[in-house]
């Protein structure tokens, strides 16, 4: 996602991110990683729901944490080795560059001119970001045709702008925007009916439904106006560690589609029902070697942290309090966009 | 005077002469008052309805709180260590605690005048932070070793302010003297510097100071990350402290820096005795207004991931479960902050009148 920062902070970023380019020699992170003992991976200053919260016990959660936890798993063996350091949103690609942390999960979005102008390199998508409308439901609208002329609530400055305005500009669907700067004021503004909609990242409508008086009362439409893939960014040049994050993202998504769970995962490596799923879970050699890793590591963390589908459910999807669709982060096997690579 | 004195002019005394006359005498003057009054306490009672009557209090009540209602103070009873001590380990509050308390029993205490000593005063902050640290960080006494990235809360908040002040008020004397110096190159260092940093702003100094130092200085040179901050914060406070405490020693008269001269006096004698006793008298005010800036422009530290109490507090409503109650949290915050200031304040005037009594 694009958010607001201030020109100023984006433009030292990018001349810091400018001026040392590639700073991690190939196969050089996950060896500092293994000599350090923990991986250092981003957190936020505050919480950002559902993906890096703090629980009541100043304990971190929510889907990024759980693949940061899941790439400590996959390198040192347990999801204690971690350490999530706070960083802002215009902190993390300067952080990166200096070493201060290993590794973005941070709900980053893979864009043109982070990949080719801040020495980033990025791994595949592993959530699919959609940019929603949530609407009253008393309008009773189907599709962002029936919002024809309505008010619609959005964030100001962000990229959320220009989606709507793109989408409802090449749809020729009149509409006027309320602008406000921050979270809570936009969701006052939409629970006190001075808009009909409001237009965002799926993520924060879910939460905003939930916070909602009576959250009945609102309906997030299946229309989307936009993707955007959010990857996993590490120094550029560093090939294995790429690697690495891949095949975690892989071995996740390869676990849901075949049906291990982190309670199942010991039976099934007992009686693996196919060749690859032996090879996934450790159960025959060619894993780990291959990556610099031990050949059970994927187990690991499926033990740790559970399958791809496991870790939404239980901190966006159902189990939490967000309820968020699965939508396009579901397997392609149930109409998402995701898939593992092949394991041969 | 006159013996047969006139009796006093008949005055009516007591609260409803005083409201008559100040309040109701004309019709205008009473339909103002009474529709400021009825305003006054209208937001009063809205207030008072908010906050106590319509609140919800405990977290078991916690399906009672609804959007529009009452405050729901549950959050701060699920919250409320969170927001006071942000990620630092839950099982070792209790060293946040004790540290946050050494720190503001040192301020405390270098409050009062028995300890305001060339001696004295370093020696009980070097004991204050000392404390400070031993509790906050650990690793000696079997307390378990906690790193700057998972301190938090108050006791961080509390830490920046008190570090930013100790260290940026004696950098300020120097600064100021260093301007008002008859050396033209110490004069120009001096004015340069001030001018320089005071054209920046405080956010591109502290994201400087967190961010791209490591790019340029070699690592063992860079030191901790939170001490790079205080370090810039201090000079950032001791540019403007130092035209505070300017202001102060122009105020001076000239005549008395003579007298001094031509009694012998060097110096440092005359700046410690004369110059600067008078200097902080006269820029008092400025000076605890400065101090309250900094108290609360430390909440700018979260851009660069420190999770000092603002930050926590948007950490504490950044879940599903509490992400509605952002306003009591911020109310919560904000009583903190104010807990200082007008402590602060308060001390300000407090040395206000001591200082005339001096004078008098």
């Amino acid at each position: 996602m694009t958010r607001k920062i201030s020109s100023l902070l984006c433009s030292a970023a990018l001349a810091v991110g400018l001026a040392s380019p590639g700073l991690a020699d190939s196969g050089e992170t996950v060896a500092t990683i293994k000599e350090r003992g923990s991986l250092l991976c981003t957190g936020h200053n505050g919480s950002y729901l559902g993906f890096a919260e703090v629980d009541d016990k100043g304990k971190w959660t929510g889907f990024d944490i759980e693949f940061c936890k899941a790439l400590a798993t996959a390198i040192l063996g347990s999801p204690d080795k971690l350490q999530i350091i706070p960083v802002s949103w215009a902190q993390r690609f300067p952080a990166l560059q200096s070493g201060d942390i290993d590794v973005i999960i941070k709900v980053t979005g893979w864009t043109m001119s982070r990949d080719t102008e801040l020495g980033l390199q990025f791994s595949r998508p592993y959530f699919i970001g959609p940019t929603n409308i949530l609407v009253r439901k008393e309008l009773e609208a189907e599709t962002s045709a029936d919002l024809e002329g309505g008010v619609f609530c959005i964030n100001a400055g962000t990229s959320i702008e220009r989606i709507v305005a793109d989408y409802m500009g090449a749809r020729g669907i009149e509409y006027e925007a309320l602008n406000f700067e921050k979270g809570e004021e936009l969701r006052s503004a939409l629970y006190a009916g001075r808009c009909d909609a409001l237009a965002g990242f799926g993520p924060f409508l879910a939460a905003t439904r939930f916070n909602a008086p009576n959250p009945d009362d609102f309906v997030i439409m299946d229309e989307v106006l936009a993707l955007e893939p959010e990857s996993i960014a590490a120094r550029q040049g560093d090939d294995n560690f790429i690697d690495v994050i891949n095949w975690m993202v892989s071995a996740l998504l390869m676990a849901e589609e075949n049906g291990i769970t982190q309670a199942n995962v010991d039976e099934v490596r007992a009686n693996p029902p196919s060749a690859s799923v032996e090879r996934l879970l450790g159960a025959s050699p060619g894993m780990g070697e291959r990556l610099g890793l031990s050949d059970d590591w994927a187990y690991n963390v499926i033990k740790a942290v559970g399958n791809y589908g496991e870790i939404y459910e239980r901190t966006v999807g159902e189990q939490s309090a967000y309820k968020l669709p699965r939508g396009k982060n579901h397997l392609w096997l149930n109409g998402g966009l995701l898939y593992a690579l092949v394991l041969d | 005077m006159a013996e047969a004195s006139l009796a006093p002019p008949a005055v009516d005394r007591g609260p409803l002469a005083w409201a008559r006359r100040r309040l109701f005498s004309s019709w205008l003057d009473g339909l103002v008052t009474l529709g400021f009054g009825a305003f006054v306490l209208w937001v009063f009672f809205e207030a008072l309805d908010w906050a106590v009557l319509g609140a919800v209090w405990s977290l078991e009540d916690k399906e009672l709180c609804a959007p529009g209602g009452g405050a729901c103070w549950s959050v701060i009873e699920a919250r409320g260590r969170l927001i006071l001590f942000g990620l630092y380990p839950f099982e070792q509050h209790w060293r946040s605690t004790l540290a946050c308390l050494v720190i503001v029993l040192t301020m405390g205490l270098s409050c009062v005048p028995r300890f305001w000593g060339v001696r004295r005063l370093p020696l009980l902050w070097l004991a204050g932070f000392g404390g400070f640290m031993l509790l906050m960080y650990g690793g000696v006494f079997g307390l378990s070793v906690v790193t700057t990235e998972q301190w938090g809360g108050l006791s961080l908040t509390v830490l920046i302010f008190a570090s930013v002040v100790v260290i940026g008020m004696p950098l300020s004397v120097l600064l100021a003297l260093a301007r008002r110096s008859d050396m033209p190159v110490i004069r120009g260092v001096a004015g340069g510097i001030i001018d320089v940093v005071r054209s920046l702003p405080l956010l591109t100094i502290l994201f400087a100071a967190a961010v791209v130092v490591p790019f340029v200085v070699p690592d063992w040179a860079q030191g901790d990350k939170l001490v790079r901050v205080i370090l810039a914060f201090a000079v950032f406070f001791a540019c403007y402290q130092a035209e505070i405490i300017r202001a102060g020693l122009q105020a001076i008269p000239p005549g008395q820096e003579e007298a001094a001269m031509a009694l012998g006096m060097k110096y440092w004698r005359r700046v410690i005795d004369i110059l600067l006793p008078q200097a902080f008298r006269s820029s008092l005010p400025a000076t605890i207004n400065q101090f309250v800036i900094t108290f609360k422009e430390t909440s700018i530290v979260t851009i660069i991931g420190f999770f000092e109490i603002m930050a926590s507090g948007n950490a504490a409503v950044g879940t599903g479960d509490w992400a509605g109650q952002f306003i009591e949290v911020y109310v919560f915050v904000g009583a903190i902050y104010f807990c200082f200031v007008f402590g602060l304040s308060r001390y300000g005037a407090y040395l206000e009148r001591r200082a005339r009594l001096g004078q008098a």
